[in-house]
């Protein structure tokens, strides 16, 4: 098969990058920049030849025997269907821009070479998950997208920052991994099938699962996947290593924690869709909405502009989960793909700000946190690109027409209302909540605009002498912000720009509902949302641009609560992270003193007797010989005394002892 | 009548004086004497009970081989004596201890 050979082709050179760029000489080998840019060059236009094969044919499902264990027989394939085909080359599209980026945006770093291999590494990973057919290679795959999230996370591994945004980052995914492992064993061992495909033509529904599994074991599958999905894709309560792992570079934040990795959770939502039951959904919808609401709630304080751009996704994730717990199946994608584009510009327009507002504070040796937006200001007119730029991915981000951001939130937004009809009060609560995140989002959003753009540049308080000789930068920079703020309007997703319903995403996808404008709410609520949307800009516009009062005093209860997060990290610090280093502590501590301590007993009683022994052998049996030694010397000091040489000595002793002799014999 | 008590008691008197010299003199030549003296004495009891044997005088003919020897043996000590005055620059047999450990 042709289709599947490209396929194979477009997963496989960013392998080949990779192994190239590890053998490369040379630490800033610039060489490197371009196998990665060529190669996913090769890739993003085979894998649009592939999607334009597939999309709306028979899925394509190759596989070849992998393994054998026993009499089971284990195939690694390539199942491409619309979903994995949309993925391919949606990944493939976005790393092309992101890779020409990153040619410019880490041109003087230290490790360039080890960037790209990375960096290449991670889009073989990514494309590969994408493709993959076997529940294990999935999970393999799964495995490598959050090591080389690791790796790139704590690319610069001299800041501690870093480091600990890595490890909390690949801590929390592990506890989506072993939920999802746990998942994948569970699936096999009722369906003895490890094939993606086969395992749902089987019919594992969630009504079928939760019949013939025994116990809870379905709900355990179902928590299993959602644990993967919420540290994956960064939901409620998994989602607090996203914000820090905007530690790496700006354009691995656009890459990997704005655009594809994160959205993997959503794609295997959507590969294990039929195994969820509707209530598990509703919990998911729940899950995801609040974790919408919750993340646009913290965006608003923040004042880190990655960080802003961090929970924003955390957001927007959180509509996709929603999305497919209230069954909008194809929206939900709709959306991943839309927010891929306009979220990873947001990202390489952050990356061009901060690498800006850098350069001046190592010019004027300026003590400044240059992420923070408190410092940024007035800069629209020095770089108007990336001001324009900006400008149409926030408003994608906000919703609003023209964008492709309104064709799928608003897609999602009908559908949770009409989800909610009819079911009561409390899942109403839903569609208002992604009603009211909307609101907040236009909000967060002209606020960042403002302060970075707008107004007076504000880090002339510090010095007044600073001289701003900052652009766009060179075609690097302006390729890709044109390219991807093309792919954030409406044309390449529906020719009408206000109606959603006319997209042609959502021809590719079965389970599809809520697309015939029967009610009322087609036409409501696009209109309600935009017009409250556009109050909201006009209000934040009113705050910040024109420094209105804030409606909540920065002294305020909300405002602390959410500038520090809702204390979700610092909960997590007491209860998790606390008990955990009290119980390695409490660990060591046995180790050292109980363990160790008895070892070491042993040794000091190992001491103790051999200086008895020692004192024993030295005193006893040596001094035994001593004296025998002492004896025989006073022995022979006394008898040496007779030794004199004296002749007539020794003849009065002869005499005295004949004379004692005779004396004796007299006597007695 | 003198009786060979008599002769007893002067050769323990002789003996006695010999051994005497013999101990405490410092001079080699004085100790030979002593030496002499003792023999003599030896000598006297040999004649003393001869008396006993005057058919074959014995004791007699003994003292006689023994005088003999005694002036020889003297000889060879006034000898052995010079050479140890040649040697060590004395005769005081207390200072010829190099025997001695």
């Amino acid at each position: 098969m042709v289709t599947v050979k490209l396929a194979l082709a477009v997963v496989l050179l960013p392998l080949l990058a990779a192994v190239i760029n590890a053998c490369l000489p040379g630490k800033t080998n610039k060489a490197s920049g371009w196998v990665s840019t060529l190669t996913i060059l090769c890739s993003c236009v085979l894998s649009v030849s592939v999607f334009f094969k597939t999309w709306n044919q028979h899925d394509i499902h190759q596989q070849w025997l992998w393994f054998t264990i026993g009499d089971s027989q284990f195939h690694a394939g390539v199942l491409l269907n619309n979903l994995s085909a949309l993925m391919l080359a949606l990944v493939s599209l976005i790393a092309l821009p992101v890779h020409v980026y990153s040619t410019a945006y880490m041109k003087n770093d230290r490790g360039y070479k080890r960037y790209f291999t990375y960096l290449s590494f991670f889009c073989f990973s990514m494309l590969a998950l994408v493709l993959a057919d076997n529940v294990f290679l999935f999970y393999a795959f799964w495995e490598l997208v959050g090591f080389s999230s690791y790796l790139l996370i704590g690319f610069w591994y001299t800041k501690p920052k870093a480091i600990l945004a890595n490890k909390k980052a690949f801590i929390m995914n592990r506890i989506g991994d072993i939920g999802l492992l746990v998942a994948i064993i569970l699936l096999y061992s009722q369906y003895h099938t490890s094939d993606i495909g086969q395992l749902f033509s089987n019919g594992a529904t969630g009504a079928a699962l939760a019949a013939q599994m025994p116990g809870n074991a379905q709900w355990i599958v179902c928590i299993g996947l959602f644990l993967a999905v919420a540290a994956k894709s960064a939901q409620f309560p998994l989602h607090t290593w996203l914000p820090d792992a905007m530690e790496g570079p700006t354009s691995i934040s656009a890459l990997i924690h704005a655009a594809t990795m994160v959205a993997a959770g959503v794609f295997l939502l959507g590969r294990f869709y039929p195994v969820f039951t509707p209530t598990e959904l509703t919990i998911l919808a729940v899950i995801g909405c609040f974790t919408a609401f919750m993340a646009a709630t913290i965006a608003l304080t923040q004042n880190d502009l990655k960080r802003i751009l961090a929970y924003s996704t955390i957001s927007q994730l959180g509509y996709m989960v929603m999305a497919m717990g209230i069954g909008a199946y194809a929206s939900s994608f709709f959306h991943l793909v839309t927010h891929a584009f306009f979220k990873c510009l947001l990202f390489l327009v952050a990356g061009i700000v901060i690498h800006e507002v850098q350069h001046i504070k190592d010019e004027y040796q300026l003590d400044i946190d240059p992420q923070n937006i408190l410092y940024m200001g007035g800069l629209r007119k020095k770089i108007p690109l990336t001001f324009i730029a900006c400008v149409i991915a926030g408003l994608a981000l906000i919703g609003l027409p023209f964008t492709s951001g309104y064709l799928s939130k608003d897609s999602i937004l009908i559908q949770s209302f009409e989800w909610a009809e009819g079911k009561g009060l409390l899942h109403e609560l839903i569609p208002v909540g992604a009603l009211v995140t909307s609101w907040l989002t236009a909000f967060y959003v002209i606020r960042l605009i403002v302060k970075v753009f707008f107004g007076e540049f504000r880090l002339m308080e510090f010095d007044p002498g600073i001289k701003l000789h900052i652009s766009d930068g060179n075609w690097q920079y302006r390729m890709p912000l044109m390219l991807l703020a093309l792919c954030s309007l409406f044309p390449l997703f529906s020719y009408n720009p206000v109606l959603y319903e006319k997209a042609w995403l959502f021809n590719g996808f079965p389970l599809i509902t809520g697309l015939d404008r029967v009610n009322i709410y087609h036409t409501i609520i696009p209109v309600l949302v935009n017009l409250v949307s556009i109050l909201i800009m006009y209000w934040a516009w009113a705050v910040y641009m024109k420094k209105k009062a804030l409606p909540f005093p920065e002294t305020g209860l909300l405002f602390k609560f959410s500038y520090h997060q809702w204390y979700i990290d610092a909960l997590y610090e007491q209860i998790i992270i606390k008990p955990v280093i009290a119980l390695s502590k409490l660990a060591r501590w046995t180790d050292r003193n109980i363990i160790d301590g008895f070892i070491h007993l042993l040794a000091d009683m190992g001491i103790v007797g051999s200086k008895i022994a020692e004192w024993i052998d030295r005193y006893i049996i040596d001094g035994l010989l001593h004296l025998v030694a002492a004896i025989v010397l006073a022995i022979g000091n006394f008898a040496r005394r007779f030794q004199n040489g004296r002749v007539q000595y020794y003849l009065f002793s002869m005499i005295a002892v004949i004379l004692a002799i005779f004396i004796y014999k007299t006597l007695f | 009548m003198i009786n060979l008590s008599d002769f007893l008691v002067v050769s323990a008197g002789l003996f006695c004086t010999g051994l005497f010299i013999i101990l405490t003199k410092r001079n080699a030549i004085q100790v030979l004497i002593g030496i002499e003296l003792m023999l003599n004495a030896a000598n006297l009891n040999l004649v003393a009970f001869s008396r006993y044997d005057k058919i074959d005088n014995g004791g007699q003919m003994f003292t006689l081989f023994s005088i003999t020897l005694a002036a020889a043996t003297t000889a060879v000590a006034l000898a052995i004596i010079l050479n140890v005055y040649k040697r060590y620059k004395t005769i005081d047999p207390d200072k010829i201890d190099s025997l001695k450990d």
